[in-house]
């Protein structure tokens, strides 16, 4: 308890702080600069003694002025709780003061990364739904500060019974390393396939931004046109997304192993802690209130297995993005977890037996119309293009391919409501179950194209402070059903929706 | 479905698809047709432009281009002018509704309770006519909430005067 008092005093981050700050700052000033270094380290032989003492000077310079400015960033970094207010002093010129009230701190997250383990320190983040540039980051933390912290920003009611219950408390899911690499085996590679591919072009982009004065990119696009399609380098292609396939696979299994290691969640009377990760060990508490929805997945290799992962959707911002690995997520959830989880969330709701209702036939034909128009835009281009007859075999791929997704999509689109939440389900080859409480709900949307009218379905869209959920093609009385019934709800809820 | 409803209130609740909504200011559709004319000058300028300076080689078709684009546009003149009608809005005790549209419909509803900020604006066409639209942000990911053109500015201020006491109260 004598640890609570400590904030109430203007008190400053652990002095490795300045250690953490300053390592920070070398390694964003190299992510600029490598390209840099690694000329002069090319050209190392080239440079004179003179250039050279220069440059070390440079460097020199840079470090000892890097070094002085984390000082001082810790210096003025100054935070404490006040009435029941989270505030935060920081800067060197300018001075900024933040003020976060408790209850609008959506979550904290607790983050060690190698370095922070070694000197045992935390960083504390805080967060709320406003733009990522007003979250709070405390650098470094000792232990007992950290968990302070934690302990009076988390549970402003009952302060104490909470944390000896965490302490004693079982974990509702712990995730061993077998268990670890079923998971991450099943991932969906697709999605780490095109991250790789992004991450590559990023490096192409920055590569070629390099060399681009100097007249080495049309030999680049010559050797690009040099190699165009002809009959053995349809091979090559193959060969490539063979290996593209083999790495994407190894990289969502690195990917899941490293930020999902030893996955630990928690549950409190009203919050989740989610603790993981290897390198970067992560710490979440997750408000219960703060949940706009949850999203229930799994794929067919998933499901086999009976495990499915939970996403928690918050209040974003409109602006700003959200990153990868700001979205909250639990992995390998078997049956009874996600059970729990549900129950802990939505406690007086009954699930069981629901009357799903699945979008109208019309919902198919629009995705044939959709689909056909794609084939025959694919089609005249190729035709148009290459009037290359290997390629024409693509169709044969891609027409069973659509099909199956049409049919597939169609089946998973399904919907029903319990007394205060809408389930609903989509997906393709993943399967979605969001779960939204029909107070959540900011504002309601009914969408209908003349062709739609014809055969009286609708497209119904919700959008909550988390994102827009949308159910494709109901009935028009069904659609007119749930939504003077949604916004009864919205506007004789009392509860805080955010 | 009837059987998952059956706990609630609706039948006293009075459902938002038998109320006669408001249509907009008549004026409203000359600033729609004046804006339009504007962007075809402008696209035609630019074909032209383009055109005359051979930038693209597309000469012959030249004449085709400049039947296409007005024909263009046209019908999405006689398009706005037909589905003008359609847009009218509701201010309700509790929410706020907005429809529109002919080939495409859509209704929107704002519940006053889950508005952060409301905005009155004015660009220069709707100037000429005295009169303003009126936007209403929700919180988070609000990236299109609802928008009301052509409302007189007394209208506005008065929608805007009723939902700042519902919010408050």
């Amino acid at each position: 308890m004598d640890n609570k008092e400590l904030f109430h005093q203007f008190s400053r981050q652990s002095k490795k702080g300045i250690l953490i700050i300053y390592l920070s700052a070398l390694y964003k000033s190299l992510k600029v600069l490598w390209i840099f270094l690694f000329f002069f380290l090319q050209k190392f032989s080239k440079i004179s003694d003179s250039q050279l003492g220069l440059i070390y000077l440079g460097i020199a310079c840079l470090l000892l002025f890097l070094f002085f400015r984390s000082l001082l960033i810790f210096k003025n970094f100054q935070f404490k709780i006040e009435d029941q207010h989270f505030i935060l002093q920081r800067g060197i010129l300018k001075k900024t003061n933040t003020s976060i009230p408790f209850d609008r701190i959506q979550n904290i997250k607790f983050k060690q990364n190698i370095v922070q383990q070694l000197i045992n320190v935390f960083e504390v983040n805080i967060e709320t739904a406003g733009s990522s540039k007003a979250e709070i980051s405390i650098k470094a933390l000792s232990f007992s500060d950290a968990n302070a912290l934690k302990q009076s920003l988390s549970s402003n009611t009952s302060r104490t019974s909470d944390i000896e219950n965490i302490s004693k408390q079982k974990p509702l899911l712990k995730i061993s390393l077998s268990q670890l690499i079923k998971v991450s085996l099943t991932e969906n590679h697709l999605q780490s396939f095109l991250l790789l591919l992004a991450i590559l072009i990023g490096v192409y982009q920055q590569i070629t931004e390099l060399f681009g004065g100097m007249g080495e990119r049309e030999l680049m696009d010559f050797y690009i046109e040099e190699t165009s399609f002809s009959g053995t380098n349809i091979l090559v292609i193959i060969g490539l997304l063979v290996l593209f396939l083999v790495i994407s696979v190894i990289s969502s299994m690195v990917r899941v192993y490293f930020r999902h290691f030893n996955l630990t969640v928690f549950i409190q009377h009203n919050a989740l802690e989610i603790d993981q990760g290897l390198t970067t060990k992560s710490s979440v508490i997750l408000k219960k209130e703060k949940v706009q929805h949850i999203t229930i997945s799994d794929n067919p290799i998933k499901k086999k297995l009976g495990i499915s992962f939970i996403t928690f959707k918050q209040a974003i911002s409109g602006k700003t993005k959200k990153k990868q690995d700001k979205i909250i997520k639990i992995i390998g959830c078997k049956k009874e977890q996600v059970g729990a989880i549900k129950k802990l969330l939505f406690p007086n709701e009954a699930f069981e037996n629901p009357l799903k209702k699945l979008s109208d036939h019309y919902y198919k034909k629009r995705l044939y119309m959709f689909a056909g128009t794609f084939f025959l835009v694919l089609n005249v281009l190729l035709y148009v293009r290459f009037e290359l007859h290997p390629l024409f075999w693509l169709n044969a791929l891609v027409l069973p391919l659509l099909i199956g997704w049409i049919h597939l999509k169609y089946q998973k689109q399904y919907y029903f409501c319990t007394k205060d939440i809408i389930v609903i389900g989509s997906g393709s080859i993943e399967t979605h179950h969001t779960y939204l409480p029909f107070f959540k709900v900011q504002n309601i949307k009914l969408k209908q194209s003349i062709f739609q009218a014809k055969y009286k379905v609708i497209d119904l869209v919700f959008q909550t402070a988390a994102g827009k959920i949308r159910i494709p093609c109901l009935k028009e009385e069904d659609a007119y059903k749930i939504y003077n019934d949604t916004l009864f709800k919205v506007e004789t809820s009392r509860q805080s929706w955010m | 479905m009837s059987d998952s409803f059956q706990n609630s209130v609706i039948n006293t609740f009075p459902t938002i698809f038998e109320v006669v909504f408001k249509p907009i200011q008549k004026s409203y559709l000359k600033v729609i047709l004046l804006n339009i004319t504007f962007v075809f000058l402008l696209t035609l300028g630019l074909v032209f432009f383009l055109d005359s300076n051979e930038l693209f080689e597309v000469s012959e078709f030249s004449f085709a281009i400049y039947i296409i684009i007005t024909a263009l546009f046209a019908v999405i003149f006689f398009l706005k002018i037909i589905s003008f009608k359609t847009r009218k809005y509701i201010v309700r005790e509790k929410d706020l509704s907005y429809k529109s549209g002919l080939l495409f419909k859509k209704l929107t509803t704002v519940p006053f309770n889950r508005i952060q900020h409301v905005e009155i604006d004015q660009g220069p066409f709707t100037r000429m006519f005295h009169l303003v639209s009126l936007s209403v942000f929700t919180a988070g990911d609000s990236s299109d909430d609802l928008k009301i053109r052509g409302l007189l500015k007394e209208e506005a201020d008065q929608i805007n005067d009723f939902i700042s006491s519902q919010i408050d109260g």
